[in-house]
């Protein structure tokens, strides 16, 4: 399949912007990833140069061993079909990106939704904070250091009827006679 | 404008010109769409094909999965015999359970709906109660999708012609990057650890590799194995077979994970600093041990930790047994075993070698002076193919070679050699014999797949140039006039479906006999005990049946309540893992004879 519009674009936007890479990942969608001062004037020139009218969505992974967030823009262009898929990196503690919303106004909902979920900031930004949770204290439940399972097992009581489950590894220790040492139980999972 | 608005008049009528068109109107009684094709809906577990390893449940961030018990699967060796129960009420769909199911017994359906005013009712066991969700569903893994990693690292080893050159180790082990990725991989479900025959801790110590704790993995693993860098490099692991992961890809290399580890501990010095074994004060009892193979060293341990005065008595010079003298050097090198014995030496065990039970000691004495005897003889004689001319010279059995060449003493190896068995001695005296130089050919009765050595034993032999011949029944040791071997006659035969359903039989071809030309013929088709160190009175009380000791299963007690027995004489698997559990459990047998109970 000719790649033909993907690879011009990619061009386009390696010639005007300094690109950490750029990948056509497959027909209708290109991957690029930028510095975080690149973010706003490469999704203005998308926009108003390139007709990449329609934001799709903002995305978030939390890559906690390298500590930083990804945030993923995604504008696509309903003439040329593409989906421009813009990943940049922000370091995680202090987490703070541009706000976008005067670009397009349905980044204000992303961006509220970001910010609950990840605890991310955007300064300037005007938007309620409650937007899924309500009353939510405890750090940001998307974030991966929030362990979820304590949080359900603080929050919800167990249905009755559970108390005949059987843990695996006793189940099979039990039947073969294995007698774990208490030293290793911490490596059991 | 005025009275009269044609237009108001004529526009109702274009809706005439709907006359005559289907009617867009809703069915009665209403019935739902059908969910989109990769709707998450319910679970739907294929209960024959789930192995109850429990990932799912661990997964699952909301807690919604139980594993529990179910009339209709019963636990074996490779499934857990429990199954998953699922929490409606707590389940978000997320579909991580399935994402990271080892087998792909989980699934999610397209039903979403199901309504009850009983909360509890929400409590389902998938593919039990919706046996119907098999038809619908939508959200599955396969091997490639799956989160659990198919795929193992790679072993490096030496390539094949180089290997012939020398007996250096053929197996180069992990690297440490490499040991963390392979041990990452495991799902530390557990169902291994039925398998073998020692129960060794393997979930455990595989988590304290990935978690790089080499030392807790290393203190784990003596546990219950006192000899693990052997089982790390030449153990028949069963375990690996069994392996949640296996299902639908490569198993853990658990063997090569215990290798890893044990192998950072360089000498016997830093296994005992790194192991730390409590040793408890002397109890005051004794007791003997002939034979320093797998089962004697390990009973001599664990004994020796519980406070006992431990004496091994040893014929050879070296302990280790068959795995020190039957095992090729390129497989398991002398140091790796030395280390090993050498660290027993330390916390406390007596060996006596060269002193062999029955000519430098009699076996009476040892009875006498020991509170408990244990045996640990192994199986150290070939058996005889019985065809013509076996006396022949240059006509021996396989185990006899190799304890000779390992043993350091000369042996001469002709230009050609027969080696006839399928079993791993086979292999190892066919490779051995490879090494010296020979051009070596396997004969088997039955086909290459029906082979019991190891896979990995048999490519390694193709690898090196050793012919494999497969169907071919032995026929006669050829000489000549002078009593000279020439070389072998086999028959070839086609293999038969066993009627009794047992594995397919080979059948001579008629007009089948074929010549091999051979200067060796080495014969590997099985061993037996050698009792002759056993004074009569001995003989008849411990009951050997079968050419085995008849001891107890669980406290490895003979007939005669003083002497316990392991290893090949005993149990039927005849490895050294068999053999090690053999002498971890008669350890517990010996406590419970000598004090009434487990210390």
């Amino acid at each position: 399949m000719e790649l033909h519009k993907e690879k011009q674009l990619l061009e386009t936007l390696q010639g005007v912007f300094q690109l950490k890479s750029g990948e056509i990942k497959r027909r209708h969608r290109i991957e690029v990833e930028v510095e975080k001062k690149d973010v706003v004037p490469l999704l203005l020139f998308v926009k108003e140069k390139l007709g990449y009218k329609h934001l799709s969505h903002i995305s978030c992974v939390d890559w906690i061993e390298e500590g930083r967030f990804e945030l993923i823009y995604m504008p696509w262009s309903h003439q040329e079909q593409i989906l421009i898929m813009v990943k940049v990196s922000i370091p995680r503690d202090a987490a703070e990106m541009e706000n976008i919303d005067m670009i397009w106004r349905q980044a204000n909902t992303y961006q509220r939704e970001l910010r609950e979920m990840f605890g991310i900031e955007f300064p300037g930004f005007v938007g309620d904070y409650d937007f899924i949770l309500e009353d939510w204290e405890d750090i940001p439940p998307m974030r991966r250091d929030f362990d979820t399972e304590a949080y359900v097992k603080d929050h919800y009581f167990e249905r009755p009827g559970r108390e005949d489950a059987k843990d695996v590894r006793t189940e099979i220790a039990k039947r073969s006679g294995e007698q774990i040492p208490d030293f290793a139980k911490k490596y059991s999972r | 404008m005025g009275f009269f608005n044609l237009k108001g008049t004529i526009r109702p009528l274009t809706g005439l010109k709907q006359f005559g068109k289907v009617p867009h109107t809703i069915e009665y009684p209403n019935e739902s769409k059908e969910a989109a094709p990769r709707y998450r809906g319910f679970h739907f577990n294929e209960i024959e094909a789930c192995i109850g390893c429990g990932n799912c449940s661990t997964i699952c961030m909301n807690g919604a999965i139980d594993m529990i018990s179910l009339v209709e699967v019963e636990g074996k060796k490779g499934d857990s015999g429990l199954r998953p129960r699922v929490d409606h009420g707590r389940c978000c769909w997320c579909g991580l359970c399935v994402e990271v199911c080892p087998t792909g017994s989980l699934a999610l359906t397209k039903e979403y709906l199901y309504v009850s005013p009983d909360a509890n009712s929400f409590l389902w066991t998938p593919g039990v109660d919706n046996p119907e969700g098999k038809e619908k569903i939508s959200f599955y893994s396969t091997a490639e999708s799956s989160l659990t990693d198919m795929t193992r690292v790679p072993m490096r080893e030496l390539e094949g012609m180089e290997r012939i050159k020398s007996f250096a180790e053929v197996v180069l082990g992990y690297e440490e990057e490499e040991a963390r990725k392979e041990a990452s991989r495991c799902i530390s479900c557990g169902i291994c650890t039925e398998v073998c025959p020692d129960h060794m801790h393997i979930p455990e110590y595989i988590n304290a590799i990935a978690q790089a704790d080499d030392h807790s993995a290393i203190k784990i693993i003596y546990d219950n194995n006192p000899l693990p860098e052997m089982c790390g490099k030449v153990c028949t692991r069963r375990c690996e077979d069994v392996c949640a992961v296996q299902v639908r890809g490569e198993a853990l290399a658990i063997r090569w994970l215990k290798r890893y580890a044990t192998e950072r501990a360089e000498n016997a010095e830093m296994i005992r600093e790194i192991v730390n074994p409590e040793i408890r004060e002397s109890n005051g009892k004794k007791v003997g041990i002939v034979g320093a193979g797998p089962s004697g060293l390990t009973a001599a341990y664990y004994l020796a930790l519980r406070g006992y005065d431990v004496t091994v008595y040893e014929g050879r010079s070296k302990g280790g047994g068959m795995t020190m003298y039957g095992i090729p050097k390129y497989r398991l090198p002398l140091e790796s075993l030395e280390k090993q014995i050498g660290y027993m030496e330390r916390i406390g065990v007596k060996i006596k070698f060269n002193t062999q039970v029955g000519k430098d000691i009699s076996f009476e004495e040892i009875y006498q002076q020991y509170d408990a005897v244990f045996l640990g003889i192994g199986f150290q004689k070939g058996w005889k193919l019985g065809v013509p001319n076996e006396e022949a010279p240059g006509v021996q059995p396989a185990v006899d070679f190799l304890v000779s060449v390992n043993d350091g003493q000369e042996v001469k190896v002709g230009k050609k050699v027969v080696v006839i068995g399928g079993g791993n001695v086979a292999i190892d005296a066919a490779r051995v014999a490879r090494r010296y130089g020979a051009e070596v050919s396997i004969l088997y009765r039955r086909r290459v797949e029906d082979m019991p050595a190891d896979w990995e034993e048999i490519e390694g032999a193709e690898d090196e140039g050793i012919h494999i011949i497969a169907q071919a029944i032995p026929k006669q040791i050829v000489v000549d006039e002078h009593g000279k071997l020439k070389g072998f006659e086999y028959i070839k035969a086609r293999m038969e479906q066993d009627e009794r359903g047992g594995r397919p039989r080979p059948v001579p071809i008629e007009g089948g006999e074929t010549f091999v030309p051979a200067d060796d013929v080495m014969v590997a088709i099985g061993q037996e005990a050698d009792y002759s160190f056993l004074p009569e009175e001995f003989k008849k009380n411990i009951e050997i049946s079968r050419g085995r000791i008849v001891a107890d299963p669980v406290t490895f007690q003979t007939s005669d309540p003083k002497i316990f027995a392991g290893g090949d004489a005993v149990n039927r698997t005849a490895d050294a893992i068999s053999a090690i559990a053999n002498g971890f459990n008669a350890v517990k047998g010996i406590d419970k004879f000598l004090f009434g109970k487990e210390k």
